[in-house]
């Protein structure tokens, strides 16, 4: 295949329109040439934080080459680069940086989230983690996995380049208003048991257990049937 | 409810515990500030009043038969609600002599009403960063401390995190992050550098900012917190095996040797032993996992300063090592295989063949490393006489592992204090002389082929049997026996349902990490969570050292040493 061949999309057909001279010349739309030019030179920014981190240097390692997707060309200011990796967990402290760096990546520009703890905040329901990034940029490609496989974060890329292709780019933080954003619905640990503590009495009066607590006894240690112990 | 003993209803002293010397000789120099010694597990405790706080740091730091020179570990404790507690906090230091080889653990309880205590940076160097923690989680104030602020936490948080009062999820917004940490002179023209939290050469996400006069950093201090996801509270509201999957995320680099640290600490909890096939395969992915993480920070380290080939000769060796990782858990970075007692399966039969793949490609790969490296001028100009720590300065504060033996120290969790059987393998713990980046390569490499011959013993040797535990309140009866007997079905549900029971007590288990002594002291109240879960990450204590090591040197010389320390974010903020 030669450049113009890859620049439509398909070899190149003597009868399709805008093609002439039995294909040594085409004529195409300017934006069409310049989106090819951006997808097939993705210079990705990789705002690595956590283990996808690791992934993601397995993924620009020799064995799994993204030099195969024209994606090589790493760039670590977000003023060179027009997709940005974030692979890992963003936490509340380092928020304003990822909207900063986000902020200063030139249009147009895209996001894949690498991981669910970049798209959703992952296992860490906790104090200091951001419930997904997209509480503050958007996100074009979401990744599941804890991290991804490097198989994974290709077909993020090749979808992320179908979506320069057909110039399409996510616009809005999708999550900004998702309910518990902030960590609403957190429930003091003291509060919780001094609401359960109200019904104490009348449990105990039925032969309950107060609320929270298991009556299952304790599996005492090994006896002498080493079987069914 | 479960009943909660009282673990400090304990004679005082008993003659066993009294026997230790350094009971004794704290005994004598405080007298009845001591409040009270224990022995659980093998783990010497010491209470003593809040007063006797820091004579009690400097008698084991300085006294002859105690000589607790390594800074590990100081932390907080909150015992909310609890009778069996004379005080709301408690403050825990844990040290140890390298001498002597010996743990010691200092406690002094805390009122919630003047929770305050003196600081002992002027005996530990590295109580620095572990006291502002202690303040950012806790509440406690240290008297005397020279910058207690916020450290993992972001200055627009409220309230302190890890109080048992705060609610796990609820957060707090911040809008900016802090422009100056450096104090800048009146009328100075020095340039303000700031490297991090994105910064190429910080391998995640830590930042440094550099008083400049030229290419010479005159000032320097480091912030942290920005990966700080809360392993220790999110510890608290899981039972002992949903953490192993935390515990994964700790250090990325090498994730299965902080499961196999957390699976050794819980079963000293629990006085329960793996199998010897588990323990095996254990040293062996272990080692296999050291591997990964001294790969990973040799070429990494050298990507800094301009040599990428190292970085794709070195990872080829990786790739042969997460398939073995993938054949055995299915995972390739994040491998949750261990488990509490064992393992959670046996490894594939094409195991030995999976591992003498791995270990041929790592043989290949370190020497070729080692021919692009070791002698070439360019690496040794940059690397040698770079960034010194010596010997005492180390100990002071509180480094470990590969970079502490760099500096001269013989300390190997692995020698001294040998687990899994690690006393079974010939290898040897290689130890620098100057303290330099160049002798942490050095350790690094050759530890990588020690690593090898520690894995070839282990095939060589591997026991048959079973990989896990056959005690009934620790590990899940085999899916066979839970379909097809009632007493099987009956332990697998309350063992899900309840979880494992430790008894009350507390213990610190610890394993040579990649990076040192990764230690986690465990709070046990007698219930299925844990009351208190602190890591002892190694990286913490050797990144707190890192300003203080750049200043007066070249900016360059600067992402020569951080590479060096291999400081793993996961790990270093939790």
């Amino acid at each position: 295949m030669g450049l113009l061949d890859l620049f439509k999309g398909k070899f190149v057909d003597p009868t399709y329109p805008g093609v002439h001279g039995g294909g040594n010349i085409i004529t195409t739309t300017l934006s069409a040439m310049v989106r090819w030019g951006r997808r097939s030179s993705i210079w990705p920014m990789p705002f690595g934080t956590a283990c996808c981190a690791i992934e993601f240097m397995a993924m620009s390692a020799s064995h799994y080459d993204i030099a195969r997707f024209g994606a090589e060309v790493l760039r670590f200011s977000p003023r060179q680069s027009d997709l940005m990796f974030v692979a890992g967990t963003i936490p509340d402290k380092l928020a304003p940086v990822l909207k900063t760096i986000y902020d200063q990546m030139p249009e147009p520009k895209w996001v894949i989230s690498m991981g669910v703890c970049a798209s959703t905040g992952g296992f860490y329901r906790s104090y200091h983690v951001m419930q997904g990034i997209d509480e503050i940029i958007p996100v074009d490609v979401y990744v599941p996995g804890c991290p991804p496989s490097p198989e994974g974060l290709f077909a993020a890329l090749m979808k992320i380049q179908e979506r320069i292709k057909t110039g399409e780019q996510a616009k809005d933080p999708q999550g900004a208003h998702r309910v518990g954003a902030a960590g609403a619905g957190a429930i003091d640990r003291r509060t919780r048991r001094e609401a359960w503590a109200k019904d104490d009495a009348a449990r105990a009066a039925e032969g309950k257990p107060p609320r929270g607590v298991l009556s299952l006894p304790v599996i005492q240690g090994s006896t002498e049937d080493a079987r069914h112990g | 409810m479960a009943s909660v003993t009282n673990t400090n209803t304990a004679p005082p002293v008993s003659p066993e515990v009294l026997a230790k010397p350094a009971a004794r000789a704290l005994r004598e120099a405080l007298g009845d500030r001591v409040l009270s010694i224990e022995d659980f597990r093998g783990d010497l405790t010491i209470t003593v009043e809040r007063r006797a706080w820091v004579e009690a740091a400097r008698q084991l730091r300085d006294h002859a038969d105690c000589d607790f020179k390594l800074f590990l570990d100081l932390c907080g404790v909150d015992y909310l609600d609890r009778e069996d507690r004379p005080e709301r906090f408690e403050v825990v230091l844990h040290l140890y002599s390298v001498s002597r080889k010996h743990h010691v653990r200092l406690k002094t309880p805390v009122p919630e009403s003047d929770p305050r205590v003196d600081t002992i940076t002027g005996v530990f160097r590295g109580a620095n960063w572990f006291e502002r923690e202690a303040w950012d989680l806790y509440g406690i104030v240290f008297k005397g401390h020279p910058n207690l602020i916020r450290l993992l936490t972001h200055e627009s948080f409220v309230g302190h995190a890890l109080r048992k009062d705060y609610p796990t999820a609820k957060r707090h917004v911040l809008k900016s992050s802090k422009e100056v940490l450096v104090d800048i002179p009146p009328g100075s023209e020095n340039l303000l550098v700031n490297i991090g939290p994105s910064h190429p050469s910080m391998h995640g996400t830590f930042r440094v900012q550099a008083l400049m006069d030229g290419e010479t950093v005159r000032d320097a201090e480091a912030e942290i917190g920005y990966m700080h996801r809360n392993f220790e509270k999110m510890a608290e509201e899981r039972t002992y095996w949903q953490i192993i999957p935390y515990t994964d995320r700790l250090n990325y680099c090498s994730s299965f040797m902080n499961g196999h640290g957390w699976a050794l600490a819980v079963e000293k909890l629990l006085g329960v032993p793996a199998p010897p096939r588990a323990e095996a395969v254990r040293v062996i992915l272990s080692e296999f996992s050291r591997i990964m993480d001294h790969i990973i920070c040799v070429s990494t380290n050298v990507v800094d300063l301009g040599a990428i080939t190292p970085y794709f000769v070195m990872f080829r060796a990786r790739e042969d090592i997460y398939t073995l990782l993938e054949a055995c858990s299915g995972a390739r970075l994040t491998v949750s295989y261990v488990r509490i007692g064992g393992l959670a399966q046996d490894v594939p039969d094409n195991f030995e063949a999976l591992c003498r793949a791995a270990l041929a490609s790592v043989q290949e790969v370190v020497e070729a490393g080692d021919k692009l490296l070791t002698r070439n001028i360019i690496f040794m100009k940059r690397f040698k006489d770079i960034g010194v720590m010596d010997r005492d300065e180390a100990l002071s504060w509180g480094w470990a592992g590969p970079c502490l033996r760099g500096s001269g120290v013989d300390y190997d969790v692995r020698k001294d204090h040998p687990y899994s059987g690690y006393e079974q393998y010939d290898f040897d713990v290689p130890v620098g002389t100057v303290g330099d980046c160049f002798d942490r390569y050095l350790v690094r490499m050759e530890e990588m082929r020690q690593s090898v011959r520690i894995v070839e013993q282990a095939l060589a040797q591997l026991p048959g049997g079973p990989v896990i535990t056959d005690d009934k309140r620790v590990a899940i009866p085999p899916k066979s026996e839970v379909y097809s007997n009632i007493e099987a079905l009956m332990n697998h549900f309350k063992l899900i349902y309840e979880g494992i029971l430790p008894p009350p007590g507390e213990t610190y288990g610890y394993t040579e990490g990649a990076n040192g002594e990764l230690g986690f002291y465990i709070v046990s109240d007698g219930q299925k969570h844990p009351w208190r879960v602190k890591v002892r990450p190694p990286c913490y204590n050797i990144y707190q050292a890192f300003p203080h090591m750049i200043r007066g040197g070249m900016l360059a010389d600067a992402i020569a040493i951080i590479g060096g320390l291999n400081v793993i974010a996961g790990e270093l903020d939790r």
